[in-house]
């Protein structure tokens, strides 16, 4: 009997623990600039994780993390267009399957269902995974004054690029 | 045993989706950064006095501001004061994201100032806290005006101080309020018994009516409001603005209302004539402007 309880407990211990695979310095970048203006941002602070047997993946960035070349452009993009002290994160939150990751991305207190190609291989023991993606800004509720319509795109373009490893949990 | 083992897998079991469903919450368990308080104030000068904020590293800025003439000063006919205005121009430079200088001149007393203005503490938020920001503002002004004393002044009478240090915190996204205790310094009074030294408490704040619009509020008290004696006595009055601040891309209008019209940092702090009690108002704006020079 204590051998059978101890083979459950390796074998669950084994399902909880091995195959996840995380990081805290993914790579996130957006552009939403125009010909009149550069506006990008990027931040290297961005968390991702990945289930390798249920193939679950998650990334999330600060949205105060972004750096922008100029101080006054974050200011703005913090304080006027995604108000990131109601709404601190952008989060994505789905699975990987076929090439594509499919999931409920979060952004300015906005959840939208997403599918966009992305590739995740395994590299070293490690997953890195890539995509790049655009969205429509309004889809997320962010406001572009008209005074500056022709300043910003309508919308962003977004780069991911993380390397995740295997959590020792 | 059969029901300890049920148990037991059960246990096991919930622990298992359990590990599943914290897949996600992992994304929150990292390290907090440290987030520095951004925009407490739309811009670098609350209506007369100075807020906690400087220009980025690399910006330049140019402030305009005008003071029109007194609701009871003809009013009408000098089209709402805006005949008599009196203006000051500012230029300043961050050159770094903490240390400001600048230079201003304004229009009463031909007033030439120069300054320095410095980020000693920020508010800030996660792994590391801090509750308020501290900023240090030092100007050093010169009056350009002739003297009409007929005496030969030497160029140290002219030269006044104005030293102000802005505690400030962002309450929330909307309220922001500062506490700027100041001292004024003339190195020359207009009699004997005047203090060359005058100590001032400054009260001000925002409230966040939209994304781009705040209405703000300043006040000052003043340890001495009057100078000299007999024929020459001045008795001056506490300097109290209300206004509204909107923000557009790179420009900040302030339109305010205030019983002072001086611009020059001593003046409208210890050397305000104006009472508002006495139908003194003044209609003013300030205007700025900034320019990113270097990325």
């Amino acid at each position: 009997m204590k051998r059978i309880i101890l083979t459950v407990l390796l074998i669950c211990s084994t399902v909880a623990s091995a195959q996840q695979y995380l990081t805290r310095e993914a790579r996130l970048s957006f552009d939403a600039g125009s010909p009149l203006e550069d506006i990008e941002a990027f931040t290297e602070s961005g968390s991702a994780v990945f289930d390798a047997s249920s193939g679950k993946i998650g990334v999330q960035a600060l949205m105060t993390s972004f750096q922008f070349k100029r101080a006054l452009m974050q200011e703005h993009f913090n304080e006027n267009y995604v108000e990131s002290e109601k709404f601190p994160k952008a989060s994505f939150r789905g699975v990987f399957a076929e090439g594509a990751v499919k999931g409920a991305l979060s952004i300015h207190g906005i959840t939208q269902e997403i599918s966009v190609p992305a590739s995740l291989t395994q590299e070293d023991g490690n997953f890195v995974l890539v995509t790049s993606f655009e969205i429509l800004l309004a889809d997320y509720g962010v406001k572009i004054p008209s005074a500056v319509a022709n300043k910003i795109s309508n919308t962003a373009s977004i780069q991911v690029r993380a390397t995740l490893k295997e959590t020792t949990k | 045993m059969v029901r300890l083992f049920s148990i037991l897998i059960f246990l096991l079991s919930a622990l298992i989706t359990n590990a599943q469903e914290d897949l996600f919450d992992l994304l929150d368990d990292g390290p907090q950064p440290t987030q520095f308080t951004y925009a407490t104030f739309k811009g670098t000068k609350l209506l007369n006095g100075q807020t906690n904020e400087t220009p980025g590293k690399g910006v330049l800025q140019y402030i305009i501001s005008h003071r029109f003439g007194s609701f009871t000063d003809e009013y009408l006919y000098n089209f709402f004061g805006l005949d008599n205005a009196h203006i000051r121009m500012q230029l300043d430079y961050g050159i770094s994201d903490r240390l400001n200088v600048g230079i201003g001149r304004s229009s009463v007393l031909k007033t030439s100032d120069t300054f320095v203005k410095y980020r000693a503490l920020r508010q800030k938020t996660g792994a590391n806290t801090f509750p308020f920001s501290l900023t240090l503002y030092s100007a050093l002004n010169y009056r350009g005006a002739r003297y009409t004393d007929g005496i030969d002044h030497n160029t140290s009478d002219r030269l006044s101080y104005q030293h102000q240090a802005v505690f400030a915190r962002k309450f929330d996204e909307r309220i922001s309020l500062i506490l700027a205790p100041s001292v004024v310094h003339w190195n020359l009074v207009p009699g004997p018994e005047d203090p060359n030294d005058t100590y001032h408490l400054m009260l001000g704040g925002r409230y966040k009516l939209t994304q781009r619009i705040a209405l703000t509020g300043e006040y000052a008290f003043s340890s001495n409001r009057r100078y000299g004696s007999g024929a020459t006595e001045e008795q001056f009055h506490n300097p109290l603005s209300i206004g509204v601040d909107i923000e557009t891309g790179g420009h900040v209008f302030q339109f305010h209302l205030s019983n002072t019209r001086a611009l020059s940092d001593p003046l409208w702090m210890a050397r305000n004539p104006y009472s508002a009690a006495n139908g003194s108002l003044f209609l003013g704006f300030n205007i700025s402007r900034v320019f990113t020079v270097k990325q």
